[in-house]
């Protein structure tokens, strides 16, 4: 895929007026091949359309968008997704990514910054929200409270010195250009050291992530 | 004297009508309901109605009809007009009355109803009390239900009370006792008893037989009548928050529709206010515990007063000491520096809490500045930051440059 190629847009909400929004903000720049409205036709259409990236809404009915992305990654596709929420409940974050989303953005993202959003996830990059970065770092956090961590798999379950750098600068609004400026590397090495963490994220045992709560430990 | 009914009795003011008591009964409020009304004391009453049941068991008798044809005080019907306004209640009561009659005739019939005569008012005000269980209100249930929990007899968390435990054991041997004493009147076990234990368990199963199903339906409907309460109580509380928050809200934006500020500034506040209501309903800002709740504050103030957005991310938490307050006062005022001058849409908030040290960092994307060029007399909130954080051993650093946004990094060690 070639950078100058219009990304193959399909919407999944079950909101007509935020269908309805979010195609009048990225219609310009992307080519939307379809939306769905429930679980069952976004999967059957998904398979059939194979669009590039999906915007997948968490919450919907019979399922919601943990089972469109179960269903589809079942199936040898190509297409990412891109979850799209208006909560940012550490649950329902962690979860999606979990099941295999690219990205976690909230609903009152920016046009422009939704846009952005997608082509990464097009070309393969992964998508963090500063909010995300916090949770990821709450969750990988070392455990310095009276909870013990146990540490199962060391390439899964901790997080390197780099990347927790750049989590951090994340979470403080930087973008990734804004990153490799200050840590004096190359925008491709950020990329790697955010996909590390999400894969990391998707396939670590800890028990924070699993069990994840929202309640913060006091000490 | 108050000027509504009186809930208790005033000796010597006999007052009407005549309602069974709320406030001062112990079962039905019978007694205390004819305190009330004829102005006497109810322990009287009371001893009266206990006498009465040493005649053949009369005084229970007419305690239960009172409980049945008086209307307790504050509502509307008696429990027996409730019983019949249902007519399912009403066909079930009837079925158990006529159960009892012929019950009643058929011990008479047999004469293995004893001399002593106690037998058919008992079985009435068995009748009875069935019959109050399914007429009476909800809020009389629950008083009945609170009554015999705490009864140290039937009661079930009463086990581990010492005083529970010996009275349960004095009365249930004294029954006993008395049982057994009956039946050795009637020829012992070998002699005709055994065909009586026999017979009245026959008599049991029977009874359970016909009326096992209607009984089953009912705890039936007793349960999902309780959930349905829990339901509606859930409903009716969820409903009361909306009322007060988000329809307040959407009125206020609808008369506020031209002026675009101000509606960006009302939705954002209630969206905040409804997250925090939905899924993090322990850290309420209203009493800041937290360090994340006291950030928080500064989150809402700030999108408040000067409609900038305000991304607000933490990891960690910790309990609020001096040291942290110190520190938060510092982000505030970074904060609201960064929301006036900036001229930046959102200003980035970051705080982490380590093992050692706590951090908050202000960030936006507005004009920046170049610091070095900043006259000195208009370097005062930069400086009271620094002195602040400084005497508790933090620090700050700020780091400017035009054009490309301002971030403000406090670090504070924490308190061991």
């Amino acid at each position: 895929m070639t950078e100058s190629h219009r990304p193959r847009v399909f919407l999944v909400d079950d909101h007509e007026l935020i269908r309805a929004g979010i195609r009048a903000e990225i219609a310009d720049s992307v080519d939307i091949v379809g939306e769905a409205d429930e679980v069952e036709a976004a999967i059957e259409m998904i398979l059939e359309r194979t669009p590039d990236v999906v915007l997948l809404d968490v919450h919907m009915p019979d399922g919601g968008g943990q089972a469109v992305l179960r269903a589809v990654g079942e199936h040898d596709t190509t297409t990412r997704f891109l979850a799209l929420s208006v909560s940012d409940a550490s649950a329902d974050v962690i979860s999606v990514i979990r099941a295999g989303a690219r990205g976690y953005v909230t609903k009152n993202i920016s046009g422009p910054d939704l846009v952005d959003a997608i082509y990464r996830i097009a070309a393969g990059d992964v998508v963090f929200s500063p909010r995300l970065a916090g949770f990821v770092l709450d969750a990988f956090s070392t455990g310095q409270d009276d909870q013990p961590v146990v540490i199962a798999d060391p390439d899964l379950d901790q997080l390197t010195a780099r990347e927790r750098q750049v989590l951090r600068l994340i979470a403080r609004g930087y973008s990734y250009k804004d990153i490799a400026k200050e840590l004096t590397i190359s925008t491709k090495t950020v990329e790697s050291h955010v996909s590390s963490v999400l894969r990391k994220l998707q396939l670590s045992s800890r028990y924070q992530l699993s069990h994840w709560a929202s309640e913060r430990h006091l000490n | 004297m108050s000027i509504t009914t009186s809930s208790h009795a005033v000796v010597g003011t006999p007052l009407r009508p005549l309602r069974r008591g709320r406030d001062n009964c112990i079962l039905g409020g019978v007694c205390g309901g004819f305190a009330t009304r004829l102005g006497i004391k109810e322990r009287n009453i009371r001893v009266m109605f206990a006498l009465l049941t040493l005649i053949f068991g009369f005084g229970i008798l007419l305690y239960m009809t009172f409980w049945l044809v008086l209307t307790r005080s504050g509502e509307e019907h008696s429990i027996i007009q409730q019983i019949f306004q249902n007519r399912r209640e009403a066909q079930l009561v009837l079925v158990a009355f006529i159960a009892t009659l012929i019950l009643i005739i058929t011990l008479q019939t047999t004469g293995t109803q004893t001399s002593d005569g106690f037998g058919w008012p008992l079985l009435l005000s068995g009748f009875a009390s069935f019959a109050v269980w399914r007429g009476a209100s909800i809020d009389e249930r629950n008083h009945l239900t609170e009554f015999f929990n705490s009864a140290p007899l039937i009661g079930g968390a009463f086990s581990k009370s010492r005083k529970g435990f010996v009275l349960r054991l004095v009365v249930g041997a004294a029954l006993i006792f008395v049982g057994l004493h009956q039946l050795h009147h009637i020829g012992g076990f070998w002699g005709s008893a055994g065909s009586a234990i026999v017979g009245t368990a026959v008599l049991v199963i029977g009874v359970l037989v016909l009326f096992a199903p209607w009984w089953l339906q009912n705890v039936r409907e007793l349960t999902s009548e309780r959930r349905e309460r829990v339901r509606i109580e859930e409903r009716a509380r969820m409903v009361a928050h909306l009322h007060d928050s988000v329809l307040q809200t959407l009125t206020l934006i609808e008369r506020a529709a031209a002026n675009e500020s101000d509606v960006v500034r009302l939705a954002r506040n209630q969206e905040r206010e409804l997250r925090q209501w939905l899924f993090s309903p322990e850290t309420s800002t209203d009493a800041p515990t937290s360090f994340v709740g006291l950030v928080g504050a500064i989150e809402h103030d700030v999108e408040n007063d000067y409609g900038v957005r305000v991304e607000l991310v933490t990891v960690g938490d910790c309990v609020p000491d001096d040291r942290v307050v110190t520190l938060v006062a510092a982000g505030r005022e970074a904060a609201i520096n960064a929301a006036k001058w900036s001229e930046a849409a959102s200003v980035s908030i970051f705080t982490e809490v380590e093992p050692t040290t706590i951090s908050i960092f202000v960030r936006d994307r507005g004009v920046g500045f170049n610091l070095d060029a900043i006259p000195a007399d208009r370097q005062g909130i930069a400086l009271s930051i620094r002195q602040r954080m400084g005497q508790l051993g933090g620090k700050t650093f700020i780091n400017a440059a035009v054009g490309s946004g301002t971030e403000v990094e406090l670090v504070m060690p924490r308190s061991l």
